[in-house]
């Protein structure tokens, strides 16, 4: 199993570097190149003004050297292990051990490391109350469906998921903005943001103010906001999971050891809940794990429309304004965090499930 | 038995998770007390220095000329009866908020929540430079000068006068007395030298904006409240160059070396009526919030706070300005057109429909050169039938709804610069055959399709960025018009990065782009001065003529604006007749505010609060119309 894990995480880096090249590639073949946007993002500006800016960052990110050295540089950058910049740190030059270092952003001008660790509690924020939500009524769903199986419910939750998974985020979030978040309408929740204009000012916690009247907090402020992009990042996994949930608990019913067990008289809940349903819970796990990328970009569309600062804006801006280092950057974090889930897919696999041996 | 996952297992786990989140969520609310208590102690602080201040002037026996700032409505609501009696004086730097005084219901307080379509990168003068981060710079940095909505002329704002020397070439401010920066520093000559030098320190992330004062030889400080310019050459508008500079503290900016300062995102602090609550702390993807500067000199701003959101997403955008959670909305002229029809929505709020000389115009070039050859545009009278074959009525009523205006050259109907004697060609796709026929573009084999001289089709490609419906619709329309005539064009939508390498390659046929008005009155050498062709200049379309190019050059030398205008004017005329461009359109901003914010009136700049310029703000809530409250 040891030799295993450190075979797959080994094979890691060479991917790596694989993706983050074909991405450089991509963006360096882009018409212009990576400084043409730097240079064409304000309009009417002066020839003169145009080259000094085109100078100015040549000078200062090495834009006009040939591309193999400058992805070479980033590479050896990001790396923990590779040449250290002459005079920095004790040892100053040579190669070995170094932190490694994400780069400075062209065109907000701040270390890429900063921006990430701004908007990445945002987006995790957003994944840690949508995920259970999903699991739950997901899970629970496709339960009850595998038991009433053929059944009017089954058959309507069914169509009722795969209606859901076919329908596009980009759409439903608009549209639940225009009639939930409109007062020609319902105005029942806020149409984008984090917080309200007046959240600084409230309390933590609900409550009755000075003059008695109802306060919403911050805390609340936060939960109501986040209630439409929740909505919209969790209803379209139902279908997933709840099928995998219902084949699951399907399958399991039918074998041996059900068999067995309710002949020996054990009562159908306790047949259920003890032997079925532990069992039925291992593909859900295992799943679980393909999850962690899309923690990282599966809000980008959810985050775009409901104006949300985290990792999914800033993956599209970056893009938008051919902001290499930063997109290169999302890019490795979120192509790391996607492999080393497959790893531990992988693993869980096998600890889940004593027949599957890497051995 | 081994021991199995069970319900109790299960409840454990759910009560170590639910501390966790407890304990996270007390983090963050021992974070935001913290914020609360860093503030109250520089408060603090500040105040103690301030008392510290005025016990000295009270030692020394002097000192008592300052002005105490207005603070609350019912004084100001005094201040402004009394100020009712008096006419404005002259050289007041406050003309239009006295006038809004003068209303009975004149109030201080309320405020402005607006919105930006994206998110601001950057809050620090001088490295930011796109025109969200100039908004909210132009409410807390203030210049010597500022424009006058009404009359378009200068106003001295920092500066107490000016001075412009008789060869053009020096210009010499008196500081105003008594202007403190927001953290109570005063603010001197030093620091407007400290500005333009460290604008000009190459190491300063700031080339564009170097490039722009390049004409300025140095800034030189002639005691402390008196500054001089010197200029290289006499330009018409070294007065704007130097007068709108925003004066940056020097105690503030100075702390930190360059390579530090272009480091920094959020560092915003000046002399003007508004403030960051703490100078250095914003960051990217917080909302930006403004707070009176209780300390402003002059009259104090008439909202207690100024917010900016960033909702990127249109629909959102729009939903907010319904519920009222915004108080201006920015309008597309179809967006415009059906708010319009909503009735609840007008009852609540108030519309504009303004014409600007910032809103610049739509146009086509006509490349006269590719290749080293003249192209089929570089005959007069070619271009002149492409004018006359555009139906730019019809895009002004098609496209911008009726909201725009066919435009006749660069300058904006109303300014100035403009002679109001050039009509716009008319659209006559007769006329325009026989021109075309005379040039010796003509269907000479009969087939339907006109032929260039050289007895190939008449055909080009008309290169736009894309991504934007308006143009999309109107060079789909153009299509349509040349096509009747017969003339094949090919629409060309590509990425603006593109477009500009391809702008700098001179290689297309024809472009369609639009030029943003940059200030009042416009230098148009960029794109018409022959000088401009070589070396990627903006004349990409290597447009040339020798009396142009002599008429600018003088123009942009006189410093007598009455001799200098009527230059402008023939340089319009002689734009008309050659049409290197054939204009297409001069847009209306359209936008809604809150019915709740009074006294928005039209001005010569669009509106009478202009964001994008430094100046006083001449809107207000009346006290009983108030909305948020401190």
């Amino acid at each position: 199993m040891l030799s295993y894990v450190i075979r797959r995480l080994l094979l890691i880096v060479p991917t790596l570097i694989g993706i983050t090249a074909l991405v450089f590639s991509i963006v360096a073949m882009s018409p212009g190149g990576v400084g043409a946007n730097l240079v064409s993002a304000e309009f009417g500006m002066r020839p003169a003004e145009r080259e000094a800016m085109r100078k100015y960052y040549n000078d200062r990110y090495g834009l006009d050297r040939p591309y193999v050295v400058q992805y070479l540089k980033w590479l050896n950058k990001v790396s923990p292990v590779g040449f250290r910049a002459a005079g920095a740190g004790a040892g100053g030059g040579g190669f070995g051990f170094k932190r490694p270092d994400l780069g400075e952003s062209f065109v907000r001008g701040r270390s890429v490391a900063g921006l990430i660790g701004e908007s990445l509690p945002i987006t995790i924020l957003l994944n840690v109350v949508s995920i259970p939500i999903t699991y739950g009524i997901a899970v629970l769903a496709g339960i009850y469906a595998a038991r009433n199986r053929g059944k009017i419910l089954d058959v309507t939750s069914g169509t009722l998921f795969l209606g859901l998974w076919s329908f596009p985020v980009i759409l439903a979030g608009v549209l639940m903005i225009g009639f939930l978040a409109n007062r020609q309408y319902v105005k029942w929740f806020p149409a984008g943001g984090l917080t309200d204009v007046l959240a600084d000012a409230m309390p933590f916690l609900p409550g009755r103010d000075a003059s008695g009247a109802w306060q919403r907090g911050w805390l609340l402020d936060v939960a109501w906001h986040l209630v439409l992009p929740v909505i919209c990042l969790s209803y379209g996994s139902f279908a997933f999971l709840s099928k995998l949930a219902r084949g699951a608990v399907l399958e399991n019913v039918q074998s041996d050891y059900v068999r067995t067990a309710r002949a020996k008289g054990v009562g159908e809940r306790d047949v259920l809940m003890r032997h079925v349903l532990a069992n039925s819970l291992i593909p859900l796990i295992t799943v679980g794990a393909h999850i962690l990328p899309a923690l990282i970009t599966g809000s980008v569309v959810v985050e775009q429309i409901f104006s949300i600062n985290g990792m999914g804006k800033l993956t599209i801006d970056a893009i938008n304004t051919r902001d290499r280092e930063l997109f290169l950057s999302t890019t490795l974090v979120a192509g790391l965090l996607g492999l080393l889930g497959y790893l531990l897919a992988d693993i869980l696999y096998a600890v889940a499930d004593p027949r599957v041996s890497y051995e | 038995m081994e021991n199995r996952f069970g319900i109790k297992d299960f409840l454990l786990l759910l009560m170590l998770g639910v501390l966790i989140v407890v304990v996270l969520l007390a983090m963050k609310q021992y974070d935001r007390q913290w914020t609360v208590l860093r503030e109250i102690q520089k408060q603090g602080l500040e105040q103690t220095r301030e008392l510290s201040g005025i016990r000295r002037a009270i030692q020394s026996g002097g000192g008592f000329a300052t002005r105490a700032p207005a603070a609350g409505a019912a004084s100001q609501a005094a201040a402004a009866a009394t100020q009712a009696t008096t006419a404005p004086a002259a050289g007041d730097p406050f003309p239009l908020v006295r006038q809004a005084q003068q209303s009975p219901d004149y109030a201080l307080g309320d405020w402005l929540v607006d919105n930006f379509g994206a998110s601001v990168r950057k809050l620090t003068p001088l490295l930011g430079a796109d025109q969200y981060q100039t908004i909210v710079e132009s409410r807390v940095i203030e210049g010597l000068l500022y424009i006058n909505p009404d009359t378009l002329e200068f106003i001295p704002l920092l500066a107490e006068s000016y001075d412009v020397s008789k060869d053009g070439l020096t210009i010499t401010f008196k500081l105003r007395q008594g202007v403190t920066f927001s953290d109570g520093h005063p603010m001197t000559a030093d620091d407007v030298v400290f500005t333009f030098d460290w604008i000009m320190n190459p190491k300063v992330a700031a080339p564009r904006l170097r490039s722009y004062l390049e004409n300025v030889g140095r800034c030189e400080k002639r005691g402390d409240h008196e500054v001089a310019f010197h200029f290289k050459k006499p330009y018409f508008n070294s007065v704007e160059l130097a007068g709108t500079m925003g004066v940056m503290p020097r105690h503030f900016y100075g702390k930190y070396p360059p390579e530090k300062f272009n480091e920094q995102l959020g560092m915003l602090m000046g002399t003007g009526p508004y403030m960051l609550r703490d100078p250095e702390s914003w960051r990217p993807g917080t909302r930006i919030e403004l707070i009176r500067n209780e300390r402003y000199w002059g009259e104090p701003g008439p909202f207690s706070r100024i917010i900016y959101n960033e909702v990127t997403e249109e629909v959102a955008a729009l939903t907010m300005f319904r519920n009222g959670e915004l108080d201006r909305f920015s309008a597309q002229p179809d967006e415009y057109v059906a708010m319009l029809k909503d009735q609840e929505l007008l009852a609540r709020t108030n519309h504009f429909e303004v014409e600007s000389p910032l809103a610049g115009y739509m146009y086509i070039a006509w490349n006269q050169k590719r290749n080293g050859k003249p192209t089929v545009f570089a005959d007069k009278r070619v271009r002149q039938a492409m004018t006359m074959l555009t139906d730019r009525e019809r895009i002004c009523k098609e496209v911008f709804l009726g909201y725009a205006t066919v435009a006749t050259g660069p300058f904006e109907p109303a300014s100035p610069q403009a002679d109001p004697n050039v009509k716009a060609w008319p659209y006559d796709p007769a006329a325009a055959k026989k021109l075309l026929a005379d040039a010796g573009v003509s269907d000479r084999n009969g087939d339907g399709v006109i032929d260039a001289p050289d007895g190939s089709a008449l055909r080009f490609r008309l290169t736009y960025p894309s991504s934007s419906k308006a143009y999309d619709r109107a060079v789909f329309l153009m299509k349509d018009m040349y096509a009747q005539a017969g003339i094949v064009m090919e629409p060309d939508p590509i990425d603006f990065a593109i477009l500009q390498t391809r702008l700098e390659n001179k290689d297309f046929d024809a472009i369609s782009l639009r030029w943003g008005g940059g200030s009042v009155e416009g230098d148009i050498t960029q794109m018409f001065h022959s000088a401009q062709i070589e070396d990627k200049g903006d004349n990409f379309p290597s447009y040339s003529n020798p009396e142009l190019d002599k008429l600018i050059d003088q123009a942009k030398s006189t410093v007598d604006k009455d001799a200098r205008l009527p230059l402008w004017r023939q340089c319009h005329r002689i734009l008309h007749e050659d049409q290197p461009y054939t204009f297409l359109t001069n847009q209306k901003a359209l936008s809604f505010y809150d019915k709740r914010i009074q006294n928005i009136k039209p001005s010569k700049l669009g509106l009478n609060y202009v964001q994008i310029y430094v100046m006083p703000i001449p809107w207000y809530v009346p006290s009983g119309q108030q909305k948020y409250k401190e």
